[in-house]
């Protein structure tokens, strides 16, 4: 495309854009909102999976071990367990440990366990980390019928609890996400509508002396895609500093929460948002045209 | 050039525009279309450039059938030919230069061509000197003129023109006609749908006479009244 060309559709891609002033900032705004929610989602899924996924990696099945339990049988049983298939590693931890490990959680809060410190409530325990789900049963099995083992916490059943509650928040936002977006789709088909009334004389004349459809087309495409963007941009940002504020927040006062880091998290939701406001700009126009311009 | 055979137009609302009309039109021929108001002159003009299409029958441009015209080359038919309007059809907010520049710009024609072809056409129509004035600074006939102008800017074989003195005195009408009358001579075909009366006996040109849809003469050098 010629440089002189493409100059003309931004002039008067802008140019429609300035000329609807109110219908364009309308558009902008909903494409915001959507898109806003958009990033919500797709913000709390990453969460969610992490949050998942983290309590799943971190142990799968603990064995609490009765504590007249001497810790020499406590050892043996973990060599036994080491052997079954499925146990991708096993860790012994002792009430100490498991004590000094709370306080690292707690971090600088961590004077909130200072009544538990005198007398030690926790009792030894055994990790397992399962290299296959599928192998949980006989690990319990084993576990729960083992002498000294006083209770058996298969956490399994929270990653689960975990995803199914992320899994409603994703359908509950991917309905609104829909519902916003086709609204934007119409607000932005009505402002490029109104641009092709406001240029009808001159897309005429266009069409009377042998303009393509496309050099008619593109630059109401282009006002389009720029109030998508413009809506998308304004999500960004707001994406981008609510998460970090939420990041800051979280360090501060909630440590031993884990989240996803900012990045590339941010970046990559970035570039979605991007993405979906150029898409819905591009979809809201082309309907526009369909209806108003019979080129 | 032009050629319809047996064309009739039916618009969607019912109304029947042309009916069974057949005409030979050849390459650098001068022709007027007249007839009372409603005889289906516009419609004519309008199957010629392809804004309608015939509902029975075959249009043909240059041996190209418009009826089976493909959308996407009509604006490459189009740029074989120029259309003049009763009303101007000019761009308020832009000059008479700009007005002209703007169909060479959008059909893809560069700078460089644009400010070597301009004020040639602009010379041609006689309104050089106005290059810069903006349609509302212009008189009915230099308005006319412009559109003229941008009619023939991309040299095309044919000019289309319906009404083109419909709002204009007769004098202005006189200068407009002899412009056309001159583009003519310069090898383009021109066709003039119109009620200017005096003008068409005076030029002794071809006229083809429509009433009610159909073709009641085609006098190779006719007067507007039908010979009795």
């Amino acid at each position: 495309m010629r440089f002189d060309t493409l100059a003309y559709f931004l002039r008067e891609a802008l140019a429609g854009i300035r000329r609807n002033g109110f219908m364009s900032f309308a558009s902008a705004s909903t494409v915001f909102v959507s898109l806003a929610v958009l990033s919500l989602l797709l913000v709390v899924a990453a969460n969610v999976r992490h949050l998942a996924e983290y309590v799943e990696a971190q142990v799968a099945v603990v064995a609490f071990m009765d504590p007249r339990t001497p810790r020499a049988e406590a050892a043996a049983l973990q060599a036994r367990i080491e052997q079954l298939p499925g146990v991708a590693g096993t860790r012994f931890v002792t009430r100490e440990q498991a004590l000094s490990e709370l306080k690292q959680m707690f971090g600088d809060q961590a004077d909130l366990l200072e009544g538990v410190e005198k007398e030690n409530p926790l009792r030894d325990s055994i990790e397992v980390r399962l290299a296959d789900p599928r192998y949980a049963d006989q690990v319990v099995k084993t576990l729960n019928t083992a002498e000294g083992v006083a209770d058996v916490k298969y956490r399994r059943d929270l990653a689960d609890r975990i995803r199914r509650v992320g899994e409603a928040v994703r359908l509950g936002s991917a309905a609104v996400v829909a519902l916003l977006g086709t609204a934007t789709l119409f607000l932005i088909a009505n402002t490029i509508r109104l641009t092709v009334y406001a240029r009808r004389r001159e897309i005429q004349i266009m069409k009377l002396v042998g303009a393509t459809d496309w050099f008619i087309r593109w630059p109401l495409l282009i006002e389009g895609v720029l109030l998508g963007l413009a809506g998308a941009a304004a999500a960004a940002v707001l994406t981008w500093w609510g998460y970090e504020r939420l990041m800051v927040e979280i360090a501060h006062s909630l440590p031993f929460v884990p989240v996803v880091p900012e990045q590339p998290l941010l970046t990559q939701v970035s570039q979605v948002l991007l993405l979906g406001g150029a898409l819905l700009g591009a979809l809201g126009s082309t309907i526009s045209l369909r209806r108003h311009l019979r080129v | 050039m032009i050629e319809f055979i047996n064309v009739s137009k039916v618009y969607a609302n019912g109304v029947t525009a042309l009916r069974d009309v057949s005409l030979h039109i050849d390459r650098g021929e001068f022709v007027f279309l007249v007839g009372p108001s409603g005889a289906g002159k516009s419609t004519l003009v309008r199957l010629i450039y392809r804004e309608e299409v015939p509902t029975r029958g075959i249009v043909l441009v240059d041996g190209l059938n418009l009826g089976r015209l493909r959308q996407r080359d009509v604006p490459f038919l189009r740029r074989q030919m120029g259309v003049v309007f009763q009303d101007f059809k000019l761009l308020p907010n832009r000059t008479a230069y700009e007005n002209v520049a703007f169909a060479m710009f959008v059909t893809g024609h560069t700078r460089r061509q644009i400010r070597r072809r301009v004020p040639e056409v602009l010379e041609l129509v006689g309104l050089a000197h106005k290059a810069d004035a903006l349609p509302s600074e212009l008189s009915g006939g230099e308005q006319q003129r412009v559109a003229v102008a941008r009619a023939v800017v991309n040299h095309p074989k044919i000019l289309l023109a319906d009404e083109p003195t419909g709002n204009l005195d007769p004098e202005t009408a006189w200068g407009i006609m002899e412009l056309l009358v001159e583009i003519n001579r310069r090898g383009t075909t021109v066709v003039v749908a119109t009620h200017a009366q005096s003008i068409v006996n005076a030029l002794r040109r071809r006229v083809i006479r429509l009433e009610g849809g159909r073709v009641i003469g085609d006098e190779p050098q006719g007067v507007y009244e039908r010979a009795i």
